[in-house]
């Protein structure tokens, strides 16, 4: 399938420069991948994709050393491959990075180098794929995080914060005290893994009653990091048995102060699990030509979307809108398509309308979120598809293209 | 908005700087695993730096449309200081007194310097700060995971630690620097009001300590209160910066008095005062002038009629009365929702709609020898 894709992208050269990545074939293996890691022998003969991350720009954050660092941000290239067994599914993201950041755990303002893998929870219908920037309402994702961190103080090594003693303040005295130092010590080395459902970024919490099973590593190699991910196929949050499934990846550059919002995300990417049955519509919403001339395009979203969105930095104030300067990087056509037919289906969720309170994004109805934009419903079916290909141009270049 | 809202009234004709409130927070709240650079109470010399340096530069805060302004996450040597030590036990053994660290800043690194020439016109006075415990908190409105909250209750702006991921917009949303980050547990933390204390009925610990007696605590909507006297009706108490557009709970009563400046012969110039005015402009607002008049009129009447309703309150005669905490209404509250103490996380997500709920949170350490650790 990914064979027929490429040459059937290859018909085109212009709409495979607009389309990008392909996706990224995961073979079956029969080994045990419980806890596998980079230095894994599987890697060796895996077959690496390239797929593309884009900065994300959709919503800009109050961190001002942070937004000046970060303004001029160019896309990257991960190399990424993936294996399954029966019970796991496993990947290995390889970025590049030419620092290595470590959050310290005395210091206020260095944050850490790190990766994460996206799931949708429900991908029957291609067309309606959760907001890839982590899920949307009534369409979840999981997540799994991955961090290099240095030592935590964590005294019971469960991540809950309010338990946290200062040995001072036990009622412990000389050996009890050292074996409880000691515990702390071994507890407070706790690996920065983490997995997270959510319905859109605000809502985002993590699965602490250990029902979520994950084993991730993450190693630098000098110009770069290589993470890995193993998962299991089926779980209470998600099922993967299907011959095409949608995942989205992202990480973070401490150095450039990344965490949270400020990282590189790439779109919704097909990975393919050979021998499994299933459809393959995914692929064709993922990776089918857009129909629509940018061109024409073009000349419509000026006319129509630049008064509230930023198609390039220079159109409407920041936070006037959703910006767009990136969106041809990490969206599907059919989300484009959706949100201009009827902007209120899915409604950015990282927007903080406390904070910006002269830009209504949204209204709440009935508890509902209703988009600030009109539905663009009026229009023909072809100027819809010449917008959707004028904003799939819409897209940084790539960081020194190697 | 919550429904009700606690607040404090600082007077700074009363303040000394004697760090008594500092202290009395460090020693409750944060001198102990990763909050110990953070003052969550300081008392700083104005005109100065302030904590951390520079902090009214750092942006953060509301302009004037009400969109939240980027700022600054302050650095911990640089901005905050590091906490140093001293070698006491090596001193024994004929060791000279060092510090562990060089120290190259920290609080009250100018404390007591102020602005002018000595003697001629040199001032300055004290501001101790705590968290404003804001009605349009700019930390709150910065967070992109809603782990900061307004309790419903009290009004009183909390984090919450198990939702709290340690992004840091908060620090640079708050125009006041008045929240930290715990580099330890990689979260943020704050000044609490003393919550657990003022649920009993008991003042924050800063103010209970307070040996000017310079802060008064009560709701504001308490009208026989002399925090709501204070602030609402003599209108002598005003928020700090309000300028920030956070519209701030602590509020302060202006220094009123200062003495004369000199001229070159070490003569008093009759008249002057070495307070600039434009200096409390810049910090309380044009209300500052009001404020003043009136306490001088009260202070006026005091002494001519020997009775004056404010400066009986600025006397600050009985704690009884300077603290209005109402402690019937927290009972009820738990009452209400049965719950004893209130939360002190925030309940939006705590049942949690997509995982299991997690361990029941119990504020306190209840690890005798054998528990350390333990699950519950």
């Amino acid at each position: 399938m990914k064979k027929l894709v490429n040459s059937l992208l290859a018909a085109s050269v212009i709409v495979s420069a607009l389309l990008g990545d392909s996706s990224i074939e995961a073979t079956k293996v029969s080994s045990n991948i419980d806890t596998i890691n980079c230095k894994d022998d599987i890697w060796k003969s895996a077959d690496f994709s390239k797929v593309t991350l884009y900065p994300q720009t959709t919503i800009k954050f109050n961190d001002k050393k942070a937004n000046e660092i970060n303004a001029k941000n160019k896309a990257i290239v991960a190399e990424i491959a993936a294996v399954y067994n029966n019970s796991k599914i496993a990947f290995m993201i390889k970025w590049p990075d030419g620092t290595q950041s470590i959050q310290q755990n005395d210091k206020t303002d260095t944050y850490s180098d790190g990766f994460a893998i996206q799931f949708a929870s429900n991908y029957s219908n291609p067309k309606k794929l959760p907001y890839i920037g982590m899920g949307s309402e009534g369409r979840e994702v999981v997540v799994h995080l991955q961090k290099e961190t240095s030592k935590t103080y964590e005294p019971n090594g469960n991540g809950n914060v309010a338990y946290q003693v200062n040995p001072n303040q036990t009622d412990l005295f000389g050996k009890d005290l050292e074996k409880y130092n000691d515990l702390v010590k071994t507890l407070g080395t706790r690996d920065y893994e983490r997995t997270f459902v959510s319905e859109g970024f605000r809502s985002m919490s993590e699965i602490k009653d250990g029902s979520s099973k994950s084993f991730a590593r993450i190693a630098y190699t000098g110009d770069g990091w290589k993470g890995t991910l193993s998962r299991p196929l089926k779980d209470e949050y998600l099922n993967l048995n299907s011959a095409v499934i949608p995942v989205a990846f992202a990480v973070w550059d401490g150095d450039k102060l990344g965490r949270n919002g400020l990282k590189y995300l790439s779109a919704w990417t097909a990975v393919e699990l050979e021998g499994k049955p299933g459809s393959d519509a995914l692929l064709s919403a993922l990776y089918s030509d857009v129909k629509g001339d940018a061109k024409r395009g073009k000349d419509i979203a000026t006319a129509n979307c630049s008064a509230c969105h930023q198609l390039t930095s220079r159109d409407a104030a920041n936070l006037m809108g959703p910006s767009l300067t990136n969106i041809g990087g990490y969206s599907t056509i059919d989300y484009l398509k959706e949100s201009l037919m009827n902007p209120s289906a899915v409604v950015v969720p990282g927007y903080n309308r406390n904070a910006h309170s002269n830009y209504a994004w949204y209204n709440i109805d009935n508890g509902k979120r209703v988009s600030s934009m009109p539905g663009f419903d009026w229009m023909s079916a072809q100027e819809i598809d010449d917008i959707v290909a004028y904003l799939k141009t819409l897209k940084v270049e790539v960081e020194n293209a190697q | 908005m919550s429904k009700r809202q606690l607040a404090m009234v600082m007077d700074l004709n009363k303040c000394i700087g004697c760090q008594t409130c500092t202290v009395a927070c460090k020693t409750q709240w944060t001198n102990r695993n990763g909050r110990e650079y953070m003052y969550w109470n300081n008392v700083e010399t104005y005109p100065g730096t302030g904590y951390p340096k520079n902090w009214m530069d750092l942006g953060g805060g509301f302009d004037e449309a009400g969109d939240l302004q980027p700022g600054i996450i302050p650095n911990l040597e640089a901005d905050y200081g590091v906490p140093w030590d001293y070698n006491y036990d090596s001193l024994q053994g004929g060791a000279s007194f060092e510090p562990n660290v060089e120290p190259t800043w920290g609080p009250n690194w100018d404390e007591d310097e102020g602005a002018g020439s000595f003697p001629e016109d040199n001032y300055f006075f004290y501001l101790p700060r705590i968290c404003n415990h804001c009605t349009n908190p700019g930390c709150l409105s910065a967070c992109p995971r809603d782990a900061i909250f307004k309790r419903e209750e009290d009004g009183v702006v909390l984090v919450d630690l198990d939702r709290c991921q340690g992004y840091r917009y908060c620090i640079a949303g708050c125009p006041y620097k008045k929240i930290y980050f715990n580099p330890k547990i990689s979260k943020s933390e704050k000044c609490i009001l003393c919550f657990p204390r003022v649920e009993q009925g008991l003042p924050p610990a800063c103010a209970q300590q307070c040996v000017g007696r310079i802060r008064f605590v009560g709701f504001k909507d308490d009208t026989e209160g002399q925090v709501y006297k204070l602030v609402e009706k003599y209108k002598v108490a005003l928020p700090l910066r309000s300028d920030y557009g956070t519209q701030p709970n602590i509020f302060y009563v202006p220094p009123t008095e200062s003495p004369a400046k000199f001229d070159a012969n070490g003569k008093i110039i009759e008249g002057s005062t070495r307070l600039p005015i434009e200096e409390l402009e810049k910090l309380f607002g044009p209300e500052v002038h009001g404020a003043i008049k009136t306490l001088k009129a009260e202070m006026k009447k005091r002494k001519e009629t020997g009775e004056s309703e404010l400066m009986d309150i600025l006397i600050a005669y009985q704690h009884s009365d300077m603290f209005r905490l109402d402690n019937t209404y927290y009972q009820q509250v738990a009452k209400d929702k049965g719950r004893n103490p209130l939360a002190p996380v925030d309940n939006r997500y705590i049942a949690g709609k997509f995982t299991k709920p997690n361990n029941e949170i119990n504020f306190y350490h209840d690890g005798g020898h054998g528990n350390i650790g333990g699950h519950h």
